[in-house]
């Protein structure tokens, strides 16, 4: 068998801790396979939302700079800031669980809560200031994709809390602790992460 | 965590975040005032996402020790994604100018 079989073999067949480890191999899917086919679903169904929403924007460009005028671009740059910070601290959980120190990959995963709390938070605020000034879901194209796109990605920001929970819950007991289930649960986050860059980039900073 | 990999991430996060500042710079400078029209500004924006975003799946997401299938998977969605909204935006940018 190839060495390249060989390593295969033992990522498909090792318990989760023992599997190949990321620089020693150049083929390592972190976390369970299927997740990834999910990113790449999600991913296809929101590019399609972008590419409506550009095919839209470009037939009226003048009524979406007016429209992009009442944002709030300083609370949208932070809650991007907020949500690359929040996959950071994910990130490092999965290296610090991945060498054992399961405490330290626990705070790790409750700052990335935080964060995620946070982002919510701000996404809330600015939620009321734009209703409160009779900017509204019918207010014109414009805040309709603005609603539909922010309110979208809020559910998965949502949905990623039950993955980070789940990792919280693994990384509590020895008796749970699953590297792969960790590895999975950080994927589906910095997915909800890179959305957001996007939704920054098309609703806040495009001209 | 070993320094190297620390290091690392941290070294991601900060050129995240510059990047993103910068993004943010960009199109705050062609926003005072009366918002118009601007095809560099959007081209900047949408280059400086793509590399954010691939950064992310590369780097957080470790997709850069995954098997090649995927990680060409992912280039070629970004690629395809980008490349389509920019000439969306241009062409379409052509019929207002």
């Amino acid at each position: 068998m190839t060495d390249a079989g060989a390593a295969a073999d033992c990522a498909r067949f090792a318990p989760p801790d023992e599997r190949i480890r990321p620089g020693d191999a150049a083929h390592y899917v972190p976390g369970q396979p299927d997740m990834w086919v999910f990113v790449l679903v999600e991913a296809l169904i929101f590019a399609s939302y972008f590419v409506i929403y550009m095919l839209h924007r470009v037939q009226d460009p003048a009524l979406y700079l007016r429209s992009q005028e009442r944002l709030n671009a300083g609370l949208g740059v932070t809650n991007t800031l907020i949500l690359l910070v929040s996959s950071w601290f994910m990130a490092r959980c999965v290296q610090s669980s991945r060498e054992r120190r399961y405490d330290v990959a626990f705070r790790q995963v409750l700052f990335t809560m935080v964060l995620g709390l946070l982002f919510i938070g701000f996404k809330l605020i600015d939620w009321s200031r734009m209703v409160s000034e009779g900017l509204e879901l019918s207010t014109n194209e414009f805040f309709s994709f603005y609603y539909f796109l922010t309110a979208i990605h809020v559910l998965h920001v949502l949905i990623g809390f039950v993955f980070l929970i789940v990792a919280a819950y693994q990384l509590r007991s020895p008796l749970r602790r699953s590297q792969e289930i960790v590895e999975t649960c950080a994927t589906y986050w910095h997915m909800v992460d890179f959305l957001w860059v996007m939704i920054f980039a098309l609703l806040y900073v495009i001209r | 965590m070993t320094a190297t990999s620390e290091r690392r991430l941290l070294t991601i996060l900060l050129v995240l975040s510059a990047i993103t500042l910068i993004s943010w710079w960009i199109g705050a400078q062609h926003g005072q005032g009366e918002f118009r029209l601007n095809g560099p500004v959007t081209f900047g924006v949408l280059l400086i996402a793509t590399v954010k975003v691939r950064l992310i799946i590369g780097e957080f997401m470790e997709a850069r020790h995954a098997p090649r299938l995927l990680r060409r998977v992912a280039d070629a969605w970004l690629a395809l994604l980008v490349s389509s909204l920019l000439a969306i935006y241009f062409i379409g940018a052509g019929f207002h100018t």
